[in-house]
């Protein structure tokens, strides 16, 4: 198994779930700063050019964050990383639906890659501004709306926590620069103390 | 019994069809869009998204998030025959659907068909709009090179036909454009389908 991801990317998350599963794996760099998503050799393994893509031990590349996450989990029942009973696991989809396809595309990414949305520089501090202003309320939401104790699902940690987690470590950054909500920043420190998520941290050199 | 909160011709014409496919009752509300009613307080306590679809199941939650929605329906309606066996076939389903709603439709699409979202400033929505158009091409290419030997994207017909299903519409019907061969045959199979007609119908469409 081959995981392609670029360092702090929203790959980190399924860095993590591996991580937590444990059982061996390789991870190839693959720099989206430097456009290496886009050259050749990327494309062969996944012609829509995006991190994170995964590369089975059948040679068969699955895509798409939530579906590799979903995969992972499901592949290896004794991890727990998703729910047993149908409706969490349906809440999970959800959650991670939403962190890697509104808050993750519609909010930060305008804040990462504003020239994705405008075309001069004047245009881009407007675009970043409404990129913050769209995390900060995607983040309220989820703050609202948390049904979890530590972790964001009330059966327990998953797989849509390490999507989560993406999220709030960019949220953090130097980038973004933004003020976690209480139960997010918890989430947080909770995630950062799992030793598979120090050994994802540290293996992309962000610890 | 269920309750889908839709408007006209949105990506909810994915789950209305599903709908309808299953075939027990449900009740479908078309939200305003264009008058913003998604932003009122009445159906911001069913979705504080402000999005459709959004499904009010039987026990009163709602269920939100296209993908999960058309997962939980299939699943929960065994007897449609709707939901791919097995977990590869399924992680395949979830995938073409993911694919077609968070980047062919909320990258590619949205560009087009709302540029003032992406950009501020009007002199900007020309290259928005172009580089929506690049986007959603693609992604109907990538939906294309899915369908290779097979008539349906999870081979026989299941939820992972809804997605591609109004991404498809959007490109026939609202921007004009030709579809690639094998997604052509896809959409003409489902716009043949009977409960296709009829959401078609009820939609004004």
């Amino acid at each position: 198994m081959k995981l392609f991801y670029s360092p702090g990317a929203c790959s980190l998350g399924i860095h993590v779930i591996l991580e937590e599963i444990g059982k061996p794996f390789e991870t190839q760099l693959v720099s989206t700063r430097d456009g290496a998503n886009r050259q050749p050799d990327f494309l062969a393994i996944n012609p829509k050019a995006k991190i994170p893509a995964l590369l089975r031990d059948d040679g068969t590349v699955l895509t798409e964050w939530p579906i590799i996450a979903w995969w992972l989990a499901k592949s290896n029942p004794m991890s727990n990383l998703i729910p047993v009973e149908f409706e969490a696991e349906t809440r999970c989809l959800e959650w991670m639906d939403y962190l890697c396809g509104t808050v993750h595309p519609q909010g930060f990414t305008r804040m990462f890659r504003p020239a994705n949305f405008a075309k001069d520089a004047e245009d881009e501090a407007r675009v970043k501004a409404q990129g913050k202003a769209l995390a900060q309320g995607y983040l309220d939401l989820i703050e609202s709306r948390w049904k979890g104790g530590t972790w964001l699902l009330p059966t327990g940690y998953s797989i849509a926590d390490a999507a989560l987690f993406f999220v709030c470590e960019w949220a953090v950054g130097d980038r973004a620069q933004m003020e976690l909500p209480p139960r997010l920043k918890a989430h947080r420190k909770a995630m950062r103390d799992r030793p598979a998520v120090e050994r994802a941290l540290k293996k992309e050199g962000l610890s | 019994m269920n309750t889908l909160y839709y408007a006209p011709g949105a990506c909810s014409l994915g789950i209305h069809v599903l709908l309808e496919e299953i075939g027990a009752p449900y009740e479908a509300k078309a939200v305003n869009l264009r008058e913003g009613a998604q932003f009122k307080p009445e159906f911001t306590a069913v979705n504080p998204k402000s999005k459709v679809p959004t499904l009010v199941r039987q026990d009163g939650t709602s269920l939100t998030e296209f993908p999960a929605i058309a997962y939980w329906l299939a699943a929960t309606n065994p007897q449609a025959k709707l939901l791919p066996e097995g977990t590869e076939a399924l992680a395949r389903a979830m995938e073409v659907t993911d694919y077609a709603v968070a980047t062919v439709h909320m990258q590619g699409f949205s560009r087009i068909f709302r540029p003032m979202n992406f950009a501020p400033g009007e002199a900007d929505h020309e290259a928005v709009k172009a580089r929506g158009t690049e986007i959603f091409t693609k992604g109907l290419k990538t939906l294309d090179a899915a369908l290779e030997g097979r008539d349906f994207f999870a081979g026989s017909y299941s939820f992972a036909d809804m997605a591609p299903f109004y991404v498809s519409f959007w490109g026939a019907e609202r921007l004009k454009m030709e579809l690639p061969g094998r997604l052509a045959a896809h959409y003409a199979a489902m716009r043949a389908r009977p409960a296709v007609r009829r959401v078609m119908e009820r939609e004004g469409l």
